[in-house]
C-alpha cells in the first residue's frame, strides 16, 4: 500500500467505528482544533465528589457540570503545550499536563499522541507508560489523539517489532491500542458509545 | 448462581422457561443472525483458516511448555516489579487475593471481567473475607446486581431486556431510571466512575500472559479494564495457567481473531498490554508506582496439559463463538448450556472444573451440528470432545440404560437386522399404508408429537438388492453403496434413485452385505466400546473389495466414517486401515457432481421449484458447498433458502433426548421453506429428510421433502 492508501484505509476503518478523523496541516492547526472541540462542547459532568470545585446547572445525566472546563494534554512537547495552554487560557479552560487525577470525576477534552496507526482496524496506539497520559484518555469526555500519517502501517504483525522494542527492556511499560470510543452492546445488544470511557474519539492526523 | 444441573428433570423444567421466554428468544434469534452475517464481512480481510491454525499451534506448544513459560513469565515480570503466584486451585487462588487485599489494607475493589474469577467464585470468597468488590464490565455488573452468573462469556447479560435493567438500576441509585439503553448505560457510567475512584485495588483477567516480557494483556469495548488497572493503588491479576504464551507475535495473531469471532469486531475499543508494575501516583503508594501481583491458576490445569486429546481445550481464547452459533443456545440461552463456561467449551469445561454430576446433564445437549468446530478460535474440536466426555461419563460412571440396550443390540450385526424387521413387522398396523407411523397414540409419543414419525419399510434395502443390482459393461468407477440404517430400513427408494443415476452413467455398484450401522448414535451416546467395534465390523464389510470410492447418500453416516473412524481408533491397530477407508469415502452429491462430472445436459430440467437445506456434516464436517445446489439447478428451478447451513434439528438421538428444543429448530427451519414457495425440498441426508418431512407432514406443508437422489433419478435424461 501507497502512504497515501494507508491513509485512506485508515480513516475509513476509524470512522467506520464511529471516530471522527480529521486531516490538518500543522501542529498550530491541530491545536487550535482542540481549542475549537473544547470550545463547542457542552461542559463536562462532574460524575463524583470534587471537593472545591465550582458547580454548574445538571448535565444529561443530571449530574452537575464543570464551570470551568478542562482540556488535559500531559504528552505534547513543551512549546506546543505553551501554545495550547495560552489558547485555553483566553477561552477560560484550565489545561492541564500533570495532576490528572485529582479530576478523576471527569474532564472535557485529554490530548494525546498516537505512536503509531494501523489501518487494518484504525486503531492508534499509544504509549501510555504515563500515568496522566493513560488517565487523560480514560476519563476524558472527548479524547483526542494526534497521528502523524507516516506512521500509519498496514496492520498488526507489521508492528510487532516496534512493540517488542517498547516492551523489552525491562522497564514497566503500559500500552493502549485504541479504536474508537469506548462502547458497549451489553444490554439488549443495542450498540451505546461511552460507557466508561470517552464519548467521543478525534483523531487528528498530521503532516509529518 | 443457577443451577438446574442438578438433576435431568430440573434441566428439562429450566429449558421449557428458557424457551417460553419470548424476549430471550427474539434476542438470541436477532443475534445469531446478524452476527453470521457481521462476522463473515469482517473476516473478509484476514486469512481466517490460516490465523486460526497459528492461534491453535502457539497454543498448542504453550500448553506443552508450561512450566518452561510460567518460569520465564515470572521472571520477566518479576524484573518489572511484579509479584507473580501460583495457586493449585480454586481455594488457593481465593485465599492469594485475599490475603494481597489484606496486606494493603484494602476495603473496596473492583473488577473487570475475568471468566476465571467466575470459575472459582472468587467475589464470594472475597465478599465473605469483608472486602467490597464491584463488577466493571456493565453486563457483569448488571448480572451482579441481580446475584446471577453470566449468559455469555463476551456478553453476560444477554438474557435480560431494559426493563429488567432499568428495575435493577432503579433499586440500586433509589432514583426511577428512564428504559431508554442509551440512558441506562450513563447510569453504570456514573455510579461506576464513584467506584472506580473509591476502590483500593483492581482485580482483571487477562487475555494472554506473554512469557518473553512478563506483559498482561484485556481486551475490551468499554474500558473498564484500563481503569481497573489504573485507578486503584493495587492491581491483581488473575489468570489461568492456559493463558501463558511464547511470544508478541502470537498474541498480535490471536487478537486479529478473537474480537472478530466475539462480536464481529476487527477490534475492540481497547487492546492493553501491561508489562510491568508503572507508575501508579495514587495516594499510599509511596514510590509512585502500581502495586501489582498476578494469580495463576492451576485448579486441574496441569493434569488436562497432559491429556492426549483433552489438551486442545487450552486453544481457548474465550471469544464465545462456540456459542454464538449454536442452534441450541440460539434457542435456550446461556445458563442452559453451561455452568460458568458458556457455550459449547462450557459444555466441556464443566466436566473439568465444576463436577461430572452437571456435566453427565449438560454434555448431552449438544446436538452435533459442527458449527461451533467450524468457528473457533482454536480450531478445537469441540463436539468430538463433547462426544468423548459422554464416553467418559458412561465408562466412569456407567451408562444410562437406553445406551446399554443399544450397545447390546448393536453390537451383533444380525440380531439388529432381525430386529429392524421385526420392527417393521410391528408397526404396520399403525401406519395406515403410509409412510408415517400414524396411529400411535399421542400418550406414547409425548414431547415427541412435534413430527410424524416414519415407518420402516415393508422390505429392506439389503433384501431388494439381488434383484435391483444393476450389470454394469465397462464400468467407468466401481463404488459399494454404505447404507446406513435409516435408508437401509426407511428409505430404501432413496438408495434404489441412487443406484438408477450411478448405473446409468456407467458406474458398477456394490452392496455388502456385512455392512452395519455407522455407530455414530453410539458414539452421540457415549458407548465407545461398542462403537469401536461396529466400525471394524464394517471396514472388514468393504475389505478386499477393491472398490474406487465407497459412496454413501447419508451426510452424518459420511462424516463418522471418514473421519470418526480414525478419531475413535487412534492409537489403535485399525488405525492405518480407518484412514485409507476414511480416503474412499464419498456423498452421493459430490461423487455424481466432482467426479462423474454430470452436468446440466445430463438432465431435462423441470420446472418444479426446489430448494435445499445443507445438512451440518455435510456442510461443515465434508466441507460440501457447491455440489448439491449447482445439481439441483441441472434438474430443476433451484430456490434458495434463508439460513439454509443452520442444523435442522434432528442429530439422531438428540432428537430424542431433547424433543422441545430439536421441535423448534424444526419450526424455524420450516418457516424459512415455507418462505421460498419452493414444492419441493431435497437434502443430503436421510436423517434431516425424516426430520423434515416428519415435520411438514405435522403442519399439513405443500412440500415434497426428498433426497437428492430421488430429484436427479427423476429428472435424469
Ligand atoms: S455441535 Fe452444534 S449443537 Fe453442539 S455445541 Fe456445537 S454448535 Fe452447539
Ligand atoms: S472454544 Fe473456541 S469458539 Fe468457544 S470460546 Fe473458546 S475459542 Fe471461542
Amino acid at each position: 500500500m501507497t502512504p497515501q492508501e494507508l491513509v485512506e484505509a485508515f480513516s475509513a476503518k476509524a470512522q467506520a467505528v464511529n471516530a471522527v478523523v480529521q486531516e490538518v496541516p500543522t501542529m498550530a492547526a491541530a491545536l487550535q482544533y482542540v481549542v475549537d472541540v473544547c470550545a463547542n462542547k457542552a461542559p463536562a459532568e462532574i460524575l463524583a465528589d470534587e471537593p472545591g470545585t465550582e458547580k454548574g446547572p445538571l448535565g444529561p445525566n443530571k449530574q452537575p457540570t464543570r464551570v470551568q472546563k478542562i482540556v488535559a494534554a500531559p504528552q505534547l512537547a513543551e512549546e506546543d503545550f505553551a501554545l495550547l495552554a495560552k489558547s485555553c487560557e483566553e477561552k477560560g479552560f484550565l489545561c492541564l499536563r500533570e495532576g490528572v487525577r485529582k479530576y478523576l470525576s471527569g474532564i472535557d477534552v485529554g490530548v494525546g499522541l498516537a505512536e503509531l496507526g494501523v489501518a487494518a482496524s484504525g486503531t492508534c496506539l499509544c504509549n501510555t507508560d504515563n500515568e496522566d497520559v493513560r488517565l487523560s484518555g480514560m476519563i476524558s469526555e472527548i479524547s483526542i489523539l494526534l497521528l502523524k500519517k507516516s506512521t500509519i502501517y498496514p496492520d498488526l504483525p507489521s508492528i510487532a517489532d516496534k512493540l517488542r522494542d517498547r516492551m523489552g527492556h525491562g522497564e514497566p511499560t503500559y500500552t493502549t491500542f485504541i479504536t474508537g470510543p469506548s462502547r458497549t452492546a451489553d444490554i439488549e445488544r443495542v450498540a451505546a458509545v461511552g460507557v466508561h470511557g470517552p464519548l467521543e474519539l478525534h483523531i487528528i492526523l498530521l503532516e509529518d | 448462581m443457577h443451577d438446574a444441573l442438578v438433576s435431568k428433570s430440573g434441566y428439562h423444567k429450566e429449558i421449557d422457561q428458557a424457551l417460553d421466554d419470548d424476549f430471550l428468544r427474539r434476542t438470541l434469534d436477532t443475534f445469531a443472525v446478524s452476527y453470521r452475517a457481521n462476522r463473515e464481512a469482517v473476516f473478509k480481510d484476514v486469512d481466517e483458516k490460516g490465523l486460526i491454525k497459528k492461534i491453535a499451534d502457539a497454543k498448542d506448544y504453550a500448553c506443552q511448555h508450561m512450566e518452561e513459560l510460567y518460569s520465564k513469565f515470572k521472571a520477566e515480570a518479576e524484573k518489572r516489579g511484579v509479584h507473580v503466584h501460583r495457586a493449585k486451585d480454586a481455594a488457593e487462588a481465593n485465599r492469594n487475593i485475599a490475603d494481597i487485599a489484606k496486606q494493603n489494607n484494602v476495603k473496596r475493589i473492583v473488577k473487570s471481567k475475568s471468566m476465571t474469577a467466575e470459575e472459582i467464585h472468587l467475589n464470594t470468597a472475597l465478599e465473605k473475607e469483608g472486602l467490597i468488590v464491584d463488577e466493571t464490565d456493565l453486563g457483569e455488573w448488571i448480572i451482579q446486581l441481580r446475584h446471577e452468573g453470566p449468559s455469555h462469556m463476551v456478553m453476560p447479560a444477554i438474557h435480560l431486556s431494559r426493563y429488567q435493567v432499568a428495575d435493577d438500576f432503579t433499586k440500586v441509585t433509589g432514583e426511577k431510571q428512564d428504559t431508554d439503553i442509551q440512558r441506562l448505560v450513563k447510569v453504570a457510567r456514573v455510579q461506576l466512575r464513584r467506584k472506580f475512584i473509591a476502590a483500593d485495588m483492581g482485580i482483571s483477567g487477562c487475555n494472554f500472559a506473554i512469557a518473553e516480557n512478563g506483559a498482561v494483556t484485556t481486551v475490551t469495548n468499554e474500558g473498564n479494564a484500563r481503569m481497573v488497572t489504573t485507578l486503584p493503588r493495587v492491581h491483581v491479576v488473575l489468570a489461568g495457567l492456559d493463558k501463558l504464551i511464547t511470544k508478541l507475535e502470537e498474541v498480535l495473531d490471536a487478537v486479529q481473531v478473537l474480537p472478530r469471532n466475539a462480536t464481529a469486531q476487527r477490534l475492540t475499543s481497547y487492546f492493553t498490554l501491561m508489562c510491568g508494575a508503572g507508575q501508579c501516583q495514587a495516594e499510599g503508594n509511596d514510590n509512585g508506582r502500581k502495586i501489582m501481583h498476578v494469580v495463576f491458576l492451576d485448579n486441574g490445569r496441569t493434569e488436562i496439559a497432559k491429556d492426549p486429546l483433552f489438551k486442545q481445550i487450552f486453544r481457548c481464547v474465550r471469544c464465545g463463538a462456540c456459542a454464538n452459533v449454536c442452534p441450541v443456545f440460539r434457542l435456550v440461552g446461556g445458563h442452559k448450556m453451561g455452568y460458568v463456561y458458556i457455550g459449547s467449551i462450557g459444555l466441556i469445561l464443566t466436566y473439568f472444573f465444576h463436577g461430572h454430576d452437571r456435566a453427565r446433564i449438560l454434555c448431552q445437549n449438544c446436538i452435533g451440528c459442527e458449527s461451533c468446530a467450524n468457528v473457533c478460535s482454536g480450531g478445537i474440536e469441540l463436539p468430538r470432545l463433547t462426544r468423548e466426555i459422554r464416553a467418559r461419563l458412561n465408562a466412569e460412571e456407567g451408562s444410562p440404560i437406553e445406551g446399554t440396550l443399544m450397545s447390546a443390540v448393536m453390537k451383533n450385526r444380525k440380531m439388529f437386522h432381525n430386529l429392524m424387521k421385526f420392527a417393521s413387522f410391528s408397526t404396520k398396523p399403525f401406519t395406515g399404508g403410509t409412510q408415517f407411523i400414524r396411529h400411535l397414540p399421542m400418550a406414547v409419543l409425548g414431547k415427541h408429537g412435534y413430527k410424524a414419525l416414519p415407518a420402516l419399510a415393508s422390505k429392506p434395502f439389503r433384501d431388494k438388492w439381488s434383484q435391483i443390482a444393476p450389470h454394469v459393461q465397462n464400468p467407468k468407477f466401481r463404488v459399494a453403496l454404505f447404507a446406513g440404517c435409516a435408508q437401509d430400513f426407511i428409505y430404501p427408494e432413496q438408495l434404489e434413485a441412487a443406484v438408477k443415476v450411478l448405473a446409468a452413467k456407467g458406474v458398477a455398484v456394490d452392496f455388502p452385505m456385512e455392512q452395519t450401522c455407522c455407530g455414530l448414535p453410539l458414539e452421540m451416546m457415549g458407548q465407545r466400546k461398542t462403537s469401536i467395534d461396529v466400525a471394524n465390523q464394517n471396514m472388514a464389510a468393504f475389505r478386499g473389495g477393491n472398490y474406487d470410492y465407497i459412496v454413501t447418500l447419508c451426510a452424518s453416516c459420511a462424516s463418522h466414517l471418514k473421519f470418526g473412524y480414525s478419531e475413535i481408533l487412534d492409537g489403535t491397530a485399525s488405525m492405518l486401515e480407518a484412514q485409507s477407508f476414511g480416503a474412499k469415502i464419498i456423498d452421493f452429491s459430490s461423487f455424481v457432481h466432482d467426479v462423474l462430472g454430470l452436468k446440466p445436459e445430463d438432465f431435462n430440467k423441470s420446472a418444479q421449484k426446489v430448494t435445499y437445506h445443507a445438512s451440518c456434516h455435510l456442510c461443515r464436517k465434508l466441507n460440501v458447498h457447491e455440489a448439491p445446489r449447482e445439481l439441483i439447478a441441472d434438474a430443476a428451478e433451484y430456490v434458495p433458502c434463508e439460513e439454509e447451513e443452520v442444523c435442522c434439528g434432528f442429530g439422531g438421538t438428540y432428537s430424542a433426548k431433547f424433543p422441545e428444543i430439536s421441535a423448534q429448530i424444526l419450526n424455524k427451519k420450516l418457516d424459512h421453506v415455507k418462505e421460498t414457495g419452493a414444492s419441493r425440498l431435497v437434502v443430503d441426508c436421510p436423517g434431516c429428510v425424516m426430520q423434515l418431512r416428519g415435520g411438514a407432514e405435522k403442519r399439513g406443508m405443500q412440500v415434497k421433502v426428498d433426497h437428492i437422489a430421488q430429484l436427479l433419478a427423476e429428472n435424469l435424461k
